[in-house]
């Protein structure tokens, strides 16, 4: 009977069971017994108490309020960070990778210095780069002495740039701006249906849709339409530096911090996101461009519904592996002075507040993320099944 | 034909040639709620080459690979060499060393030598020391034609010439019935040749055999015993002699028709 | 029909510029792709050489060489250092040529292609690091790194006479390698305390896979190999205690001395733990495949810093009161821990790309499971996993820059030393940047070559 497979299975399932149970129990027994020695707590009471240290960068935030809003300022941050560094790798990545197939030997090869030198730094040297060597010992002045890129032939700032913070130009609400908005979600319904006409009326008698120009145009017009209507529902403010030049005014601000991580992480990431793509795109197999080329399909339409359709398919996975790769590396901005989840976390346990439940707390953040990138993935993964 | 004398041969030939070496009764295997094999009955006696046939999907090569346990079986016995095949993994064992199987994908072990491929599992299992276990498989590179090859890798040779170098490392175990699942379909044409001659040999040699295959030139020659599979079941039983002059049930006639 | 002779191809030389015309200006939008880079790249090409040439505060790195190097190591115990650089050298030498006899007979008795090195091949091939030791010595202000590096030269080729060992006693070569990794460590750390435990596994390990014992049954074998593997580690026990050397544990290491033998130990110690977790989770076993799973999707989700965290502040909660492990140590643990669930999920998928049918002749043949786990399917696993193995051990040595957030002065975090001190508080902080960056993408770089050769070999050979 001892030799009979079905045993051994079941013996060898318990021996590890009870192995793994036993370590875990020892480790969680002396971090409850230190935990009582030293009266440490081991609950989440502490998320109800006073935060008692400022946020940087974040006038509003009291420090009397309660630890768990700090944790939602952390999280929003977070979340800022890894959208902007996102969209910039995902552009800049697109542009990179393409670049590297060019045939324009210049725009290949710079193509693959960026991505060679990228890839092989660590993201967190970026990041210092850009927080001490760009922004606080670097050559931007401070504040008071900022450089203002004007509008040609008028009084307001395009571009503000300052060792603390940059200024850009915003949209500022003059009344109806929840109106416009309604306007904007209209017209894109309206532009959709334009779309599917267009679409249509190809299908039906061949002529060439120009269904992008169509649905932009019909978009455009409506918009126009909508703010002369509303009667200028919106207004675009300039940064300004206010308050004797000690403030900026005006204008959306964004500090070092944010400009650190989101840029650094962008500008990293971004040489993944150009290997994955020059990658996919390789990967498909010359038989495709071949039957393309034999079919007669020009050089756009190749590309357009032969290899760009199975590249993506390839390339998905990956890149949604990489967003995920840069929510995490934002937790890199605890070196630096930008607010995001780790760096308060590392702040509140230095400040006093019981580093078990914090850490946990923190690693709870960063696994829903990652959940939530993962459940993406599989469905973006069962969609693009090719049916066998 | 007399119909007494066509039971007759039918009779003889459902009897196994000599003590039965294999003796499958009874045999059930699903996968899931698909029946593959139903109600297989049929004994393998010593020095017996028998040959299977059929359509794809008939159950045939699930067959042999429940005798080496590839696969397992859900209902009825199978014996090998007086072992019973059973959840006892030092049964599957013992019959495994028993057995030799050629697969048709071949499976040779790409990161060894030729040589190293074929003295692996006698050094292995039976714990042949090196030089004794080289020298048989120099031995077996003999018997398959191609002793010049021992130092190559598998990914140096030509499909006919992988193929009878996995013949020589099953026969480097001493097996005492070999199981062959269709090993020249994944060859191409003027390949087949150099190895169906080799098992032809083997054949006459006096080898249990075991073939899975749709060479009906190898079966005229060699096989004692024809059998045809299909759906799952055995249909008919019999001397090539029996099978491709006067087969008696209807699918077969269809089957051989097909390919013949 | 009279044969055609063959006549010699057309030659098509390419002058400037044609080149000039195809490859900048092939077509309209390529043209005008060329014209806007162009200027663009010249200008950061001047400034750049400006900063590096003319501008730069590159006394910040002279000055402080020692400091980027090894840190805050004492220095009367420099030699300590030199002598462990030598070790290396001579292991690194030793290592490579053992590796490439064996390869090279394994390929000559099959009848390939042996291929051979010459020495301006073996400077193309890592002249990424090349350059860095060059700019080192560039930086260096007396003649000790010098003649450092002439001395490890000379030892890697001494080693490199390993390759005049016959193939019966090629495990020599690989005993050599082991033991002055060994030496080399230890003439550093000392060898008081428990790191006669570390010698200890290597030699078995070495041992155990070496000795081969035809012909006894498998209880005396198997006795034999224990016997003699207990002996081993009894010697060497002897050994360490008979010799005792002080020296310079690894809490008080720092520089790129610190960051490279983090990144080595986390390597060597993830690959086990990594292997054991991809099996666990092919494992037919419920339980194991679920805590294998379980931990592996847990720290795949979370960033490094996280369990940086953990091992700072909660480890020394986790154990019992009074054992009080350094920071390195614990950072070693986090980065192990962390790397050994990427490795799983990459052997894993190794296991899932072997074809079914390998596993299956090994069974027909009558193999054991962890006989032909060990023989037939880790070995080619384990090869066809090895540029993702190399990737992910690239992003370690990466990571460990990670500790500057916990205060460790590793190679990015010494940086905080120099610019404590008050002639550079306020500047030259782009230059020590650029500086400790260079040092990094030197060596990623170059393993990262390496890599993407040997995946262009292995998909060409067998």
């Amino acid at each position: 009977m001892w030799r009979d497979a079905r045993v051994l299975r079941v013996v060898g399932q318990v021996i590890a069971v009870v192995v793994v149970f036993l370590l875990l129990r020892w480790l969680f027994a002396n971090l409850v017994e230190n935990s009582r020695r030293t009266g440490i707590s081991l609950d989440f009471g502490f998320l109800n108490r006073p935060t008692q240290f400022q946020i940087p960068n974040h006038d509003e935030f009291d420090p009397r309020s309660p630890v768990w809003q700090m944790v939602l300022v952390g999280i929003k941050n977070t979340l800022l960070a890894s959208v902007f560094g996102i969209i910039l790798a995902a552009i800049l990545g697109l542009v990179v990778g393409i670049a590297r197939l060019s045939k324009n030997w210049l725009a290949a090869k710079l193509a693959a210095t960026y991505v060679e030198f990228f890839r092989n730094i660590p993201p967190l040297v970026i990041i210092v780069f850009f927080a001490f060597a760009v922004f606080l010992y670097g050559p931007l002045p401070n504040l008071r002495e900022s450089i203002e890129i004007g509008f040609p032939g008028t009084d307001h700032n395009v571009l503000v740039l300052s060792l603390e913070q940059w200024g850009m130009p915003s949209l500022a609400d003059a009344g109806n701006l929840a109106a416009f908005g309604l306007v904007l979600a209209v017209g894109v319904v309206i532009a959709v249906l334009v779309w599917r006409w267009r679409t249509r009326v190809n299908d039906q008698t061949g002529a060439p849709h120009h269904r992008v120009l169509w649905a932009l145009g019909v978009l455009a017009v409506l918009l126009l339409v909508g703010y002369v209507v509303l009667g200028e529902p919106f207004r675009i403010t300039w940064p300004t530096l206010g308050e004797n030049r000690r403030r900026l005014v005006d204008g959306f601000a964004i500090n070092a911090g944010f400009i650190s991580v989101a840029g650094a992480l962008g500008l990293y990431t971004a040489s993944h996101v150009a290997e994955i793509v020059r990658g996919s795109i390789l990967a498909i197999s010359t038989g495709q461009s071949e039957a393309a080329n034999a079919l007669a399909l020009t050089g756009f339409q190749r590309n357009r519904f032969v290899i760009l359709p199975q590249a993506l398919r390839i390339a998905l996975p990956p890149l949604i592996n990489q967003c995920l790769n840069l929510v995490k590396n934002t937790s890199l901005a605890a070196a630096v002075g930008y607010s995001e989840i780790t760096n308060l976390t590392q702040a509140s346990i230095g400040n006093g507040r019981p580093a078990v439940p914090s850490i946990v707390i923190l690693m709870g953040v960063y696994l829903s993320f990652s959940l939530i990138i993962s459940f993406m993935l599989n469905v973006v993964n069962r969609r693009m099944q090719l049916a066998t | 034909m007399s119909s007494e004398s066509s039971t007759q041969a039918f009779a003889d030939a459902t009897r196994a040639k000599g003590d039965a070496l294999i003796e499958v009764s009874g045999v059930d295997k699903y996968f899931s709620d698909f029946q593959a094999l139903k109600d297989i009955n049929i004994n393998v006696g010593k020095q017996e080459v028998v040959v299977v046939i059929g359509p794809s999907g008939s159950g045939k090569s699930t067959l042999i690979r429940c005798i080496n346990r590839l696969e397992k079986h859900d209902r009825g016995t199978i014996v090998v060499d007086g072992i019973e095949l059973s959840e006892d993994i030092r049964n599957i064992q013992e019959v495994r060393r028993e057995t030799g199987m050629v697969f048709q994908q071949f499976n040779l072990f790409p990161h060894l030598t030729v040589i190293e491929n074929i003295t692996l599992a006698p050094r292995e299992v039976r714990r042949l020391p090196k030089r004794e276990a080289e020298s048989l498989a120099k031995e077996m590179l003999e018997r398959v034609k191609i002793p010049e090859q021992a130092h190559k890798y598998p990914g140096q040779l030509s499909g006919g010439q992988q193929q009878r170098v996995a013949i020589a490392r099953s026969l480097a175990m001493k097996p005492k019935v070999m199981l062959f699942d269709e090993p020249t379909s994944a060859l191409d044409p003027e390949m087949i040749k150099e190895v169906l001659d080799v098992m032809v040999e083997l054949a006459e040699g006096g080898m249990t055999m075991i073939v899975v295959t749709h060479e009906m030139g190898f079966a005229r020659a060699v096989a004692d015993r024809v059998v045809f599979m299909s759906d799952g079941q055995i249909v008919e039983v019999g001397t090539p002699e029996h099978f491709f002059t006067d087969p008696r049930e209807d699918r077969t006639k269809l089957f051989l028709s097909q390919i013949l | 029909m009279t044969a055609v002779e063959t006549r010699p191809a057309p030659v098509r030389s390419t002058t400037p510029v044609e080149w000039v015309r195809e490859r900048l200006f092939p077509n309209v939008a390529s043209g005008i792709v060329t014209v806007l880079l162009l200027p663009v790249l010249l200008y950061a090409g001047y400034r750049a050489v400006l900063f590096v040439a003319v501008n730069g505060r590159w006394e910040v790195v002279t000055r402080n060489l020692t400091l980027f190097m090894q840190g805050t190591f004492p220095r009367d115990e420099q030699w300590r250092i030199v002598a462990q650089i030598m070790c290396m050298a001579f292991a690194l030498g030793v290592g490579a040529s053992t590796a490439a006899s064996g390869a090279a007979d394994r390929a000559r008795e099959a009848g390939l292609p042996v291929a051979r090195q010459r020495p301006l091949e073996v400077v193309r091939r890592f002249w990424p690091l090349i350059a860095f030791v060059l700019v080192l010595l560039y930086f260096a202000s007396t003649a000790a790194p010098w003649l450092v590096v002439l001395g490890a030269l000379a030892l890697f080729l001494l080693g490199t006479l390993a390759r005049f060992l016959t193939a019966s006693f090629r495990n020599v070569g690989w005993l050599l390698m082991a033991l002055s990794v060994i030496a080399g460590f230890q003439v550093v750390s000392g060898t008081t305390g428990r790191s006669w435990v570390a010698a200890a596994v290597v030699v078995v390990i070495v041992v155990w896979a070496s000795v081969r014992l035809e012909g006894l049954d498998r209880l005396p074998r198997l006795a034999a190999k224990v016997g003699l593997s207990v002996l081993a580690a009894a010697i060497v026990f002897g050994v360490y205690t008979l010799i005792p050397l002080s020296g310079v544990g690894w809490d008080r290491w720092s520089g790129l001395h610190l960051t490279l033998w983090v990144s080595a130990l986390a390597i060597i110690l993830s690959f086990p733990l990594g292997l054991l977790l991809a099996l666990a989770r092919r494992s037919t076993l419920p339980a194991l495949r679920m805590l294998s799973t379980g931990y592996i999707e847990l720290i795949r989700g979370v960033p490094l810093i996280t369990l940086l965290f953990m091992g700072q502040y909660i480890l020394g909660f986790m154990l019992p009161a009074g054992s009080n492990p350094s920071s390195i140590t614990r950072a070693i643990a986090a980065i192990t821990l962390f790397t050994a669930a990427y490795v799983a999920e990459i052997v894993r998928g190794g296991l899932q790309s072997l074809p079914y049918g390998q596993t299956e002749a090994a069974q027909a043949l009558g193999l054991p499971p962890a006989k032909s786990m060990r023989l037939i399917i880790l070995p080619q696993a384990l090869r066809a996993v090895i540029p993702a193995m190399v990737g992910q051990f690239i992003s370690l040595f990466k990571d460990t820059s990670l500790l500057y957030i916990l205060a460790i002065n590793e190679f990015l975090g010494v940086r905080s030393l120099v610019h404590a001190q008050p002639d550079f508080r306020s500047v030259a902080h782009a230059e020590t940047l650029v500086f400790v960056a260079f040092g990094y993408w030197a060596f990623a770089y170059a393993m990262s070559r390496e890599s993407q050769r040997l995946e262009r070999r292995l998909r060409v050979g067998i």
